[in-house]
């Protein structure tokens, strides 16, 4: 042990489980590869004068509002962790002071964002369905049902994986570093979908 | 961690420039797809090793030239030292995979299922108890 005067002071070393979730998220962005391939394939196959029979169906501004959700969802999230880093399960004032919140109440905002993107998603479902677009009528209904519908699948788990961490908090006896790091995993994974949706939201309802 | 990130960082530069390529000189849907996303995918691994590098606040023991095996030791991680509860988490994936086949009736048991067996295996080490859990 001669050597240890030479190493340089205490180096925290990159979580394991952080580590695991970015490796299983890389591998999550090339399945959306896959999908977005299949959208832009059928897309260039068609041919954009079929294409903009069915885009015109696409109501915008509700997706946009919608997205807006989503987006500021991950900013709750972010909330969420930092009240995670400082180890704070709940909060410590009353409820409208949001600068005394805890994980608990940040990711219960997150989680109602959420529901309310994916209400918003089923909504818009019902709408095109009903207009006749749907996933065995055309090309163009396969391609955007699934790759919104496997990006809705996701959000789900997440919100899933939301209630989990919350459970988690709840059962546990203290609020610990596998507490948090728990909460920091789910919010990777948060951001992840969300900049998945960003770049999706762009590609179906923006250059169509 | 610094030749990790500059290694993934450059693999990620090339893959953007390939896409501009393949793009030019007539590529189709799929392959721009591809390599811009490919190109994505390193800058995101380049992203998490700068940041961890960053925050780790020093060279790690095995980046360390004059390293020994004992400069690592320490606490790594919660270990479950042995658990039942994957094999309910895998036996109801299946079953919802299989209810795709079979009828839907057996994926929406199965999907119960599986959310029984995840809170399971979530919350396995969260009991209370009298013991130090970890």
């Amino acid at each position: 042990m001669t050597t240890v005067a030479a190493t340089p002071a205490k180096v925290t070393r990159p979580n394991i489980v952080a580590v695991g979730t970015i490796v299983w998220l890389s591998s999550e962005l090339m399945f959306f590869a896959a999908l977005f391939a299949m959208y832009f394939t059928t897309r260039a196959v068609q041919g954009p004068k079929v294409w903009l029979e069915s885009t015109g169906m696409l109501n915008v501004k509700f997706a946009a509002i919608n997205t807006t959700v989503l987006v500021l969802s991950s900013v709750t999230c972010q909330f969420g962790v930092f009240a995670a880093e400082r180890f704070q399960a709940r909060r410590s004032g009353p409820l409208w002071k949001f600068s005394k919140w805890g994980l608990r109440e940040w990711f219960a905002l997150t989680f109602l964002m959420g529901a309310f993107f994916i209400g918003g998603q089923v909504y818009e479902y019902a709408n095109l369905v009903h207009e006749g677009l749907s996933l065995s009528s055309r090309a163009y209904g396969s391609v955007f049902y699934i790759t919104t519908g496997f990006h809705g699948l996701h959000v789900t788990g997440g919100l899933i994986a939301f209630l989990m961490v919350m459970l988690r908090v709840f059962k546990a006896q203290k609020f610990g570093h596998s507490q948090a790091t728990t909460a920091i995993v789910v919010s990777y994974y948060w951001h992840f979908v969300d900049i998945v949706w960003i770049a999706l939201f762009s590609a179906i309802y923006l250059i169509k | 961690m610094k030749a990790g990130w500059r290694l993934f960082a450059g693999l990620s530069i090339f893959y953007a420039i390939v896409a501009v390529i393949y793009w030019l000189v007539g590529g189709e849907a799929v392959g721009i797809t591809a390599v811009t996303l490919s190109s994505a995918l390193a800058a995101l691994i380049a992203f998490y090793f700068w940041f961890s590098t960053k925050r780790s606040g020093g060279i790690l023991p095995e980046d360390n030239m004059a390293g020994e095996i004992a400069d690592s030791a320490g606490e790594l991680g919660f270990y479950s030292p042995h658990s039942w509860w994957p094999l309910p988490v895998a036996l109801s994936a299946c079953a919802a995979g299989l209810g795709l086949l079979i009828g839907w009736w057996l994926t929406l048991i199965a999907i119960g299922a599986l959310l029984i067996s995840i809170i399971g295996f979530v919350l396995e080490y969260e009991k209370p108890s009298a013991l130090p859990t970890h």
